[in-house]
């Protein structure tokens, strides 16, 4: 695993977008729907996991929640959009809201790719709009919790999530 | 082709068995059985008792054989394991097939699904190429999971459940797991290769429930608690459920991992028409009130 990169910036919108990725030598799913449901699957393991357990994703036939200790709804998701072929293998799920999420919408996409000879494993948080994110009229420490804790926090879990992805194997 | 299936009279086993009818087929039980439309003999995988006659001739071996439900069921699934491998590898058995856990390759694997993959690398050991299906829960009668699960809905109108009800897992019929067992049996481009072998449907163990509970016309609530350890679950499932805790818990230390198919190369090598999850449910509870297994 190598070429880990981490970028973050503001979209014209007001939304954020965040990016992780890093290459790997062979690709860790196949191009199926099984392949792309365990991107998802195991990204949200590994939030459970990274927490010890303390912030867990539950399900239902909807969409899913990630809760913090079994109780206050952090963000809220659609269902699991599966896609695959030759040139992508991706999980997205629609933001719906949540404590950190100022309002729903956005999209998060655990996505494998080939780039070269290689393939890029990524986590792209796209239009989403944290709730912590510093804007016109709120506190002056919430920019600062998203800064010093939400973004650095989904940046290690994504790192973690790469990790985990790869320790378990190749297909 | 010859073929001995140990564990034949396993839930597995016994699904397998007529799937089975157009091989020469040695079924080994560890206490005398007599059943037509094979040749049954008494070994035991875990002793290594019988298990070198029984393979005799063969070509492929099948290994559904565990021990859950011993307190030291890793250590005898080893033995068996090593048992078949060594006494298959000397009767020049071509293929051995084994019936392994989804989910047993994640770093954090439970305790059950690391013996599961264990015995798989055991069967490899002496050198037969092994097939190995990996499923998750299989939803017939007898299956233990199965049947803790269908204890849970029908005993319980509200279930205090922990957090592994929202793990995700896709069962598989019993019969489609049967169906992919029998297919692979001789089939070259299966020799040395691990598959994934999901049901349709993904779904949490909550949805399992609940879907369960409106075949049988309940609506149970259901309470997710973060603080229910996989002992007292076991416990629990003990007391309520007709599953013993000894094979409970080790099945519950595994629902904390998903288990999901994570390819699907065996749908292309074999093409099954896979029984969705409600039709499958609702024929083990047919099964069962009409006093029949498997």
């Amino acid at each position: 695993m190598r070429g880990w990169e981490t970028s973050e910036r503001v979209l014209e919108s007001g939304g954020f977008e965040s990016r992780q990725r890093v290459l790997v030598d062979v690709p860790v799913v196949d191009a199926s729907a099984s392949g792309a449901r365990t991107l998802g699957v195991t990204y949200w393991r590994t939030v459970e996991r990274f927490t010890r357990g303390t912030i867990r994703a539950t399900w239902s036939g909807d969409g899913g929640r990630l809760k913090l200790l079994g109780g206050a709804t952090l963000l809220s998701f659609g269902t699991a959009q599966l896609a695959f072929g030759a040139d992508e293998v991706h999980c997205r799920h629609e933001v719906r809201g949540g404590l950190l999420a100022l309002r729903g919408g956005g999209t998060v996409t655990l996505a494998q790719r080939p780039a070269g000879d290689r393939y890029e494993l990524s986590v792209l948080v796209e239009e989403y709009v944290p709730r912590l994110a510093a804007r016109t009229g709120s506190p002056w420490w919430a920019g600062a919790l998203y800064l010093k804790g939400q973004s650095p926090f989904h940046a290690a879990v994504s790192r973690r999530y790469f990790d985990l992805l790869v320790r378990s194997g190749p297909v | 082709m010859k073929v001995t299936v140990f564990g034949a009279t396993g839930v597995v086993g016994r699904a397998l068995l007529p799937l089975l009818a157009d091989h020469e087929v040695t079924a080994v039980s560890r206490s005398p059985h007599e059943d037509a439309g094979a040749r049954w003999v008494v070994a035991d995988a875990a002793t290594g008792d019988g298990v070198a006659s029984a393979l005799e001739g063969a070509n492929v071996a099948y290994h559904l054989v565990h021990s859950l439900g011993s307190s030291d069921f890793e250590k005898q699934d080893r033995a068996a394991a090593e048992t078949v491998a060594r006494e298959a590898a000397s009767a020049g058995v071509e293929q051995i097939v084994y019936l392994g856990g989804l989910g047993a390759d994640d770093p954090d694997a439970s305790m059950h699904l690391r013996s599961r993959r264990e015995t798989g690398e055991r069967l490899a050991s002496a050198g037969v190429p092994v097939t190995t299906l990996r499923a998750a829960m299989i939803v017939g009668r007898g299956s233990a999971a199965f049947e803790t699960i269908l204890g849970l809905v029908r005993r319980l109108p509200v279930m205090i459940t922990p957090t592994w009800v929202s793990t995700p897992t896709q069962p598989i019929a019993l019969e489609d797991i049967a169906g992919y067992l029998a297919a692979v049996c001789g089939n070259e481009d299966t020799l040395g290769e691990g598959f994934d072998v999901g049901g349709p449907e993904v779904m949490t163990y909550r949805q399992m429930m609940e879907r369960i509970a409106r075949l049988l016309g309940r609506t149970p609530v259901i309470v997710e608690v973060p603080v229910l350890t996989p002992y007292l679950s076991a416990l629990w499932l003990n007391l309520v459920t007709p599953v013993n805790a000894s094979v409970a818990r080790p099945l519950i230390e595994g629902l904390r991992n998903p288990t999901i198919a994570r390819e699907e190369r065996i749908r292309e090598l074999v093409p099954l028409a896979l029984t969705p999850f409600d039709e499958a449910a609702q024929r083990a509870l047919s099964s069962e009130a009409a006093g029949t297994r498997g």
